[in-house]
């Protein structure tokens, strides 16, 4: 009986192939396309990935130039990534409970091996992730981003602003100590501030929105248990999924919304291409473009001849991952330089003096010293909602896809920001060295200082300032382009005297070590 | 796209390097590597590794011994440079008990400021070299400590009766036999704790009359002592746990007073907190807003002794105008108020004593109670004190009181206090035994120079008085300080309960006659420039008319 053998032997031969071949198949099976070398196979690689989707398959060269976005969007997500890769392993070691809670964090300090290299990463992306964040909406707004069709998307994107610093600020309680306890309790100070107005009308009893906002964050009349088990469900639940969730719609956005912006005439303004770094369409794309024409509206491609786009596959995600890398490069470089601090264990009997709220929210602390309802609730509401009307307000289109593009442009933003340095410092130099109302004319209703105080003054001056440059420029971009300047410039003042020069009781000082001694 | 792909070639590269840089400094460049690479044994250099001294029962895990490697359990004959000795001689074995359990500090930490408790802010630093014999306080609760007075009079008895010629205690005295067989006499540092023969001085007699010519030489020279003697020796015996400068701090703290207005281990008064765990508390959860110079506890401590109001304010605690040397001690003691949890197996024999069975912390002799209970308001010396800020608190040692005031009347006093006024009752479960009290009362009476009673064999109520007459003469003369219905004011209240009961008419007679010494109470048998004097009468009408108040309520 030879046949079983010969069968046999097949059989196991046919096993041997199977094995060799499965790294292979793995692969296919996963790039379903083969290797990306193509056009075809390319485009491919880009939607046949679940995560790699979200791009467009072919990208503008305008979109990869580093001055268009110096990759700001890209950095602050990679610093999410970051902070998101190093929280996942914190929580491993990190308990939501009053003391437990201080002296886990000492424990990934001090005990639990490369733990704290890993918390000082956790804590720089978090600021990198801050920093980009306003960068990167500065940068949208002065190449006129948010313009039409785009409108959308920049709503997204002060979501997804305002879910990075509620992130930032849920973070800063979990280590439990004093730094944190205290910087916490001004935050719920400050969302008990329409309480100020409340008070002032005599009608808190009745209506006390105020308490119900500190109640509803603290979950208790003081910063404790409750509040530590919110801040802590806020922090790794709740707030990343929102991020997430917006960010998604923020990306596909970009794709829809026809990529990165651009000039009009960006076809015209770049040299010409070379076919060998920039291959076009080296097989017939047939069926892709019939697909696009039957999408209607403003996609990427529709309308437009392909001639300056290249693959996404490789090189936009060459560009994405060079930004990556590098925010990572920079996390790591600032976490072996320097520490994440750890004060003593939170201890409600002890006030910190001077307790300074996270670095971002210091130009509000320092509005705050003079009226918490409108350093606090009022004036960032007047921003939030500006910034979220400005799309629908400015409806031009010069300038769009040009830095500080519009009427006025550069030099008006060059006087913009002399003029909103100029004012924020003049108003605080005014108030550090002869005081305000509330020193000049000590019997004052607390309702006089609420609408009349340093932070309302500059915001109206700079109300005033925006509207003069509107009929100036005859133009409403002018006018945004002239407000937002001396906005950032503003929050710019207000940030640095906060963290640098306020010292116990809110007192100015030159320097920490000029502090009073005790 | 070439740009990108060197933006990205170079950032992953730093990335990578700084990722190297972190674990090379996590994996090499540790503090701890480099001190042991640098340890040397006669043979040669020791293998690196992380060493650790694990106790589950005591729940460390010290790895203090990474860098303190000649301590580390099996190391021995380690040279090199100084962190790398040998732990000196001690009682317990730091290879098996660990280091944090008497040092303090954090265990499990492998840098030094991060171990030692350096860092701003940790909550358990390490105990200061200084005060590292607080740590035994972790465990240890030494009982029947007299005050400094005693403890250096009981060292005195020792010294001056040679025994340190041939017995070694706290590492000095002792004579090694000539011709080998080890010391002349036991070592006794740690007597106190193991116990010794309470028959030893008979012994040592029976010894001496056997001895011949070719005897120890101290069987030749040993002679009788007297009861005092022996008293103090055994004082100080009893003492020695092997930790002679916790017990002398301990001894400072019998010395002030403390235990009048602060509990520990459940004995003492509650006028102030309770220091049961005084030494364990967390630096960060202190106010140094003034305090000068670090912010560690002990430096809190002796800031808090100079001045209680500013350290800790609206403490009603005085400033008693220690000397450094006493606040020094004193912060020793506090130091060692510290509780670790501990496995019964652990559980030393004088805590179990103390915190079960009852034994005193303090000797029992009428010294030491009354300057571990009363030295702070009455006195040292018994004269009273006064205190910026504070009531004046009366003298108890003067003639005037102890003549008037019988052996009942001041015991029932302590026993029961004087509700209203500072003086809590001392009866209680805090407080003292009866025969406590009572070796209380014959210091007292020693501390006034011997002074006894008058013999009183006059009913406890004798005096008919007019009362009606004695409240005009009350409400004129006594109503400014003591209140118009004797409710008490700059002086005492006189209309409680305590003082009513236990005092005889006689001594409230004597006391309005007499006064009393230490206080604004001047004496009404003799005029004073603001006041003419009152007749014998006339104190007995308003003694009729305080007693008035007794029934009233």
């Amino acid at each position: 009986m030879s046949a079983p053998v010969i069968e046999q032997r097949t059989a196991l031969r046919v096993f041997r192939d199977n094995l060799l071949a499965a790294p292979r198949r793995l692969l296919d099976s996963a790039f379903r396309s083969g290797k990306p070398h193509t056009d075809r196979t390319r485009s491919n690689f880009v939607f046949g990935n679940v995560f790699l989707h979200l791009h467009s398959v072919r990208t503008h060269r305008w979109t990869l130039r580093w001055a268009t976005t110096a990759g700001l969007g890209i950095a602050s997500t990679a610093a999410f990534l970051i902070t998101l890769v190093t929280g996942v392993l914190l929580m491993f070691y990190y308990k939501p409970y009053p003391d437990a809670a201080y002296d886990s964090i000492k424990d990934i300090h001090f005990v639990v091996p490369t733990g704290r290299f890993i918390r000082n990463i956790h804590r720089w992306a978090a600021n990198v992730m801050v920093v980009t964040v306003i960068l990167h909406m500065a940068r949208a707004f002065y190449t006129g981003a948010y313009r039409k069709p785009r409108e959308f998307n920049w709503l997204i994107g002060m979501g997804l602003f305002v879910t990075t610093l509620g992130l930032s600020f849920t973070g800063y309680l979990l280590p439990w100590d004093q730094l944190a306890y205290w910087a916490i309790t001004i935050g719920a100070n400050i969302a008990q501030s329409p309480r100020e107005v409340t008070d002032a009308l005599g009608i808190t009893e009745w209506f006390d929105p105020g308490g119900f906002q500190r109640l509803l964050l603290l979950g208790s009349d003081t910063v404790g248990a409750e509040a530590l088990i919110r801040f802590y469900l806020l922090h790794v639940m709740l707030l990343p999924l929102v991020l997430t969730a917006l960010m998604a719609v923020h990306f596909w956005r970009i794709r829809k919304d026809g990529g990165i912006v651009r000039p009009a005439d960006a076809d015209q303004r770049l040299a010409k291409r070379e076919e060998a770094v920039y291959p076009v369409f080296t097989e017939a794309p047939a069926k892709t473009y019939q697909l696009a024409a039957i999408v209607r509206g403003r996609t990427t491609a529709v309308g437009r001849g392909p001639e300056n786009t290249v693959p996404s596959m490789p090189h936009l995600f060459y560009a994405e991952l060079a930004v990556l890398m590098l925010t990572a490069a920079i996390c790591l470089a600032l976490s072996l330089v320097s520490d994440a601090p750890l004060k003593e264990l939170a201890n409600p009997a002890v006030p910190e003096n001077p307790a300074k709220a996270p670095w971002y929210f210091l130009g509000l602390q320092e509005m705050v010293a003079f009226s918490a309802f409108m350093g606090g609730i009022g004036i960032p509401s007047i921003v939030i909602i500006g910034l979220g009307l400005i799309p629908f307000l400015d409806r031009e289109e010069s300038g769009t896809g040009e830095w500080f593009g519009g009427p006025g442009g550069w030099p008006l933003v060059k006087q913009a920001t002399a003029f909103g340095l100029g004012t924020a410092i003049l108003i605080e130099a005014l108030v550090i060295r002869f005081g305000w109302i509330r020193e000049w004319f000590p019997g004052v209703s607390q309702l006089v200082v609420t609408l009349i105080n340093p932070g309302t003054v500059l915001t109206l001056i700079y109300g005033l300032y925006s509207v003069w440059l509107v009929r100036r420029y005859n133009s409403t971009r002018a006018g945004a382009l002239g407000l937002f300047t001396v906005f950032l410039c503003g929050f710019l003042v207000l940030t640095i005297i906060g963290v640098y020069f306020r010292g116990p009781n809110w007192e100015f000082y030159w320097s920490p070590s000029d502090w009073p001694k005790h | 796209m070439n740009r990108n792909k060197h933006l990205l070639l170079w950032s992953s590269v730093g990335a990578f390097l700084l990722l190297a840089v972190a674990a090379a400094s996590e994996n090499f460049g540790k503090e701890w590597r480099l001190i042991q690479k640098s340890a040397r044994t006669p043979e040669g250099a020791v293998a690196v590794h992380l060493r650790q001294v694990i106790n589950p029962a005591l729940n460390t895990a010290d790895r203090c011994v990474s860098c303190h490697t000649g301590m580390a359990p099996g190391e021995t004959g380690i040279f090199g440079d100084r962190v790398l000795g040998a732990h000196k001689p001690v009682f317990h074995q730091p290879s098996e008990m660990g280091c944090t359990v008497c040092h303090g500090g954090q265990g499990r930490a492998t840098e030094k400021a991060d171990a030692h408790g350096d860092v701003h802010f940790w909550p358990e630093p390490m105990l200061p070299l200084k005060y590292s014999y607080a740590g035994c306080g972790a465990c240890h609760t030494p009982p029947k400590v007299p005050n400094l007075n005693r403890l250096e009079w009981a060292r005195g008895a020792f010294e001056r009766l040679d025994c340190m010629s041939c017995h070694r205690v706290d590492g000095r005295g002792g004579t090694i036999r000539p011709g080998g067989g080890g010391m002349e006499g036991p070592d006794l540092s740690g007597v106190g704790l193991s116990g010794y023969d309470s028959g030893w001085y008979e012994k040592h007699l029976q010894n001496a009359a056997a001895a011949n010519a070719s005897a120890q030489p101290w069987k030749t020279s040993f002679g009788a002592i007297s009861d005092a003697d022996r008293e103090a020796i055994d004082v100080y015996l009893s003492t020695r746990v092997g930790s002679s400068k916790l017990i002398e701090a301990k001894a400072a703290f019998n010395s002030f007073g403390c235990l009048g207005c602060h509990k520990v281990s459940g004995t003492g008064g509650d006028a102030g907190p309770d220091l049961s765990r005084a030494g364990e508390r967390d630096p960060g959860q202190l106010d140094f807003t003034h305090v000068p110079g670090r912010r560690t506890l002990p430096d809190w401590l002796k800031e808090h002794f100079r001045s209680p109001i500013t350290t800790v304010p609206g403490s009603q605690m005085p400033a008693m105008g220690l000397s450094e040397n006493h606040i020094d001690l004193l912060t020793m003691y506090v130091l060692s108020l510290r509780r670790r949890e501990l496995p019964s197996i652990y559980l030393p024999r004088d805590r179990v004593q103390v915190l079960r069975f009852g034994v005193r912390e303090f000797t029992s002799d009428g010294e030491t109670i009354y300057s571990a209970f009363c030295a702070a308001c009455h006195g040292e010396d018994g004269r009273g004190r006064r205190y910026t800020g504070t009531q004046a608190f009366p003298a108890i040692a003067g003639a005037d009181f102890l003549e008037s005031a019988s052996d009942e009347f001041i015991s029932e006093t302590i026993r029961q206090g004087r509700p209203g006024r500072r003086m809590p009752a001392w009866a209680g479960e805090a407080g003292l035994k009866p025969e406590e009290i009572q070796s209380l009362v014959t210091h007292l009476r020693r501390l006034g120079g011997n002074v006894q009673a008058k013999a009183d064999n006059a009913p406890p109520r004798w005096v008919k008085g007019e009362a009606s007459a004695g409240g005009r003469l009350y409400a004129s003369k006594c109503a400014g300080c003591h209140g118009a219905r004797g409710e008490g004011g700059e002086g005492p209240a006189l209309n409680n309960a305590v003082l009513l009961s236990s005092a005889t008419d006689r001594f409230l007679v004597e006391t309005i006659g007499r006064g009393r010494l230490g206080t604004a109470m001047l004496g009404f048998n003799q005029p004073s420039p603001t006041r003419s004097a009152l007749s014998a009468s006339e104190i007995e009408a308003i003694v009729s008319f305080i007693r008035s108040w007794e029934t009233k309520k």
